[in-house]
């Protein structure tokens, strides 16, 4: 019954590698960087670890059908920061748009800021020196229900499934962490380029955002043995994440899972956009330290060492389990997370309920009380927010797992398509859209 | 005009000759120092006052009427904030928090306005009060006589409006500087104001060539009074509790806004 074949999913992972390779040689500064042999050549890109392929000369493009920062490979670092928008009017919003499509331009592909009088504020803050580098970075810019809801000319135009997080059962919101009228997806392969990007656009937005929340993460970057197939990164409880993620790479199977096309009903301005999910989720990770392996292998439904379905121990990460031989669960127990997550009982939930994972560990201080602050920041894009994410955690609701998570923060966007070539904008659209109905 | 291009814009015309305007600024600049040295005298001599019938009524264990003072005592200090460099020994002991101390509100070092409004406020007596008073009446008697000796430097005068709207941004919109009183509106008008005072005064330095960057100013500026003055209550403000979350995230954004234009006056004036 395994209509996943194991194939179909390392293809993502191969992709992953494959990206950053096409990436590199991509952009201006890739032959540079390689002349003095600073990136390794091509062909050993597969085999060679992730850490040492990353480059700060990796360009993602920033002109397509669809924003970077989804289907991107993720690279080390990530960051969510949500935003108020101030704007009142068409005008202002679009001006909002227009300064947000040219500075990520500018950060996402690189280049020298311009020089002012030392007597004047730096255009820069200089954090990743005097030349901005690409650093595999991408910006992703998605709007919250209450852009749309608290402007009556936004309104009628609101995407049909976006709408403000409701707690779910396990949930205790805190309200400093949620929603926004905005968020920016920031992914580089270093920190430091993803809060450089951040500031930039902060200070170029000063009259039109107010930073409401963020949140940074980071995925280790794998040392994969030559040869070897790439594996998942670990979460902070140390299990594998994100193993039967759709292969990215694949367009077809994209479509149908990640990005919205006519066939969703949505308002004609949306297609090619998607529906961003974050999530933070703290873990409790003390107290994960000290339940026993068994336990731990049990709620999570995999081996925590290789991450193979239990009903597959020796079969690796990326083996598909066999629920149908173990109705009773005495392998993969009933309420297992990733047997409750895809339980795999109709061949539809392989496609219909899909999502794309895209999250990043975080390690934010100490608790009041004296414990780790760390959890998983959690981002999915689906096509359909309600047959996506929403179905997968309604079935998750009350999983054993949530005795040491806990999810804190997050909300629901609409990632806004993406920008065409150098004439458009991002929102270009939408603020369309708003120009026809007014008029 | 977009902030870059602002910034483009002033740039050029600070490159060319930059050198020779460096010169003439701080010569410039003698009237409008001079004339907000006036300003700064004026708002002193305000506090003062203010301050013995405040720190009187706290001796005197009138909680209600020391209650009443406290927040329109504040308002010339506020006013006088953005020079606050210029005196920082005084200003940690008028103005300083109890996160500046270990102990927080228990700390016994703990001194000056924001004591006396925890004590006012939350403990609901002024039992304990009355050195705190005597010593916050002495600490703004000797300011005001300082400032007569006092040297403006330019830079830090015009530099000033920036650092306020900095702290305002930093540790102000939270309402965390009156967290007991509440009365932080009353502490915004008295910043605001003094802020836009330096603006008025070198103005005219500016007005010319950056009539531009003046408008968005002003336009901020117009934009927090509008704001603020929804929240008027007899001489001054309901408490900061009262200010929706919409009117916040308006403040934020023109506090901020400001802080990023009015950064640039200094180097726009031809100041180092």
């Amino acid at each position: 019954m395994s209509a996943i074949k194991p194939n179909m999913l390392d293809g993502n992972r191969r992709n992953v590698l494959k990206g950053l390779g096409l990436a590199a040689f991509g952009c201006p500064f890739a032959a540079a960087a390689s002349a003095h042999a600073e990136t390794p050549p091509a062909h050993h890109m597969t085999d060679a670890p992730v850490a040492n392929v990353a480059s700060v000369n990796d360009k993602v493009p920033f002109h397509g059908r669809h924003q970077a920062g989804i289907t991107t490979p993720r690279p080390a670092n990530g960051m969510v920061a949500s935003f108020d928008v101030l704007a009142e009017t068409p005008e202002e919003l679009e001006a909002l748009f227009k300064t947000l499509t040219d500075r990520i331009a500018f950060l996402t592909q690189g280049g020298a800021p311009p020089e002012l009088d030392p007597r004047l504020p730096p255009a820069d803050s200089g954090i990743v020196g005097p030349v901005v580098r690409p650093d595999a970075l991408t910006v992703t810019v998605s709007l919250g229900s209450s852009l749309f809801e608290n402007r009556d000319w936004l309104k009628p135009l609101k995407p049909l499934r976006l709408s403000r997080m409701k707690k779910f059962k396990n949930d205790a919101l805190d309200a400093s962490l949620c929603h926004g009228d905005l968020t920016l997806q920031i992914c580089a392969n270093t920190q430091d380029t993803t809060i450089h990007a951040l500031r930039d656009i902060i200070k170029n937005t000063a009259r039109q955002l107010v930073l409401k929340w963020k949140q940074e993460g980071n995925v280790p970057v794998i040392a994969t043995p030559p040869g070897a197939m790439a594996e998942s990164a670990r979460n902070f409880l140390g299990f594998r994440d994100g193993t039967a993620n759709p292969d990215a790479g694949n367009d077809e199977m994209m479509e149908k899972v990640v990005w919205v096309g006519p066939e969703r009903g949505e308002p004609e301005w949306a297609l090619g956009g998607s529906y961003q999910l974050v999530r933070i989720i703290r873990n409790f990770v003390e107290r994960w330290d000290r339940t026993p392996l068994k336990e731990q292998e049990l709620i999570f439904g995999r081996t925590k060492t290789q991450g193979a379905p239990l009903d597959q121990r020796n079969g690796g990460e990326f083996a598909a389990p066999h629920y149908d031989d173990d109705p009773e669960g005495k392998l993969t127990p009933l309420d297992s997370h990733i047997r409750l997550a895809m339980p795999r009982t109709a061949k539809d939930q392989l496609t219909e309920n899909l999502i794309l994972r895209r999250p990043f560990n975080y390690s934010n201080g100490v608790t009041k009380s004296g414990q780790l602050d760390q959890g998983l920041l959690f981002i999915c894009y689906q096509g359909d927010l309600e047959k996506g994410f929403i179905t997968v955690q309604r079935r998750l609701d009350g999983e054993p797992l949530e005795e040491y998570i806990k999810p804190i923060g997050g909300g629901y966007f609409y990632t806004l398509p993406g920008v065409r070539d150098a004439s458009d904008y991002l929102g270009s659209t939408l603020i369309a859209a708003v120009r026809k109905k007014t008029l | 005009m977009t902030f870059k291009t602002l910034i483009g814009a002033t740039a050029l015309t600070l490159l060319i000759g930059s050198a020779a305007r460096a010169e003439t600024a701080t010569l410039d600049l003698v009237e409008p120092i001079a004339e907000y040295k006036i300003y700064v005298t004026e708002k002193l001599d305000k506090l003062v006052e203010d301050t013995t019938a405040f720190t009187a009524a706290v001796k005197a264990g009138d909680v209600e009427k020391a209650k009443s003072l406290f927040a329109p005592t504040r308002l010339s200090y506020e006013a006088i904030e953005p020079i606050a460099e210029l005196f920082s020994d005084l200003d940690v002991s008028i103005d300083s928090r109890a996160d500046d101390y270990e102990k927080a509100e228990a700390d016994p070092e703990f001194p000056g306005f924001h004591r006396i409004e925890y004590g006012l406020w939350d403990k609901k007596s002024t039992e304990g009060l009355t050195p705190v008073a005597d010593k916050l009446l002495a600490d703004v008697t000797e300011l005001r006589k300082r400032i007569n000796e006092l040297t403006f430097p330019p830079e830090k005068v015009v530099g000033g409006a920036a650092v306020l709207m900095e702290e305002v941004a930093a540790t102000k919109i939270s309402g965390e500087e009156d967290r007991y009183s509440h009365t932080d509106l009353w502490d915004f008008r008295g910043n605001f104001d003094g802020a836009y005072k330096i603006v008025e005064l070198v103005r005219p330095l500016i007005a010319e060539k950056e009539a531009e960057f003046l408008k968005t100013v002003d336009a901020n500026f117009a934009k927090v009074d509008a704001t603020l003055s929804k929240y008027k209550e007899g001489e001054g403000y309901v408490t900061y509790d009262k200010l929706t979350e919409e009117d916040r995230k308006v403040l934020a954004t023109a506090v901020n806004t400001l802080a990023e234009d009015l950064s640039t006056l200094r180097g726009k004036l031809g100041l180092d």
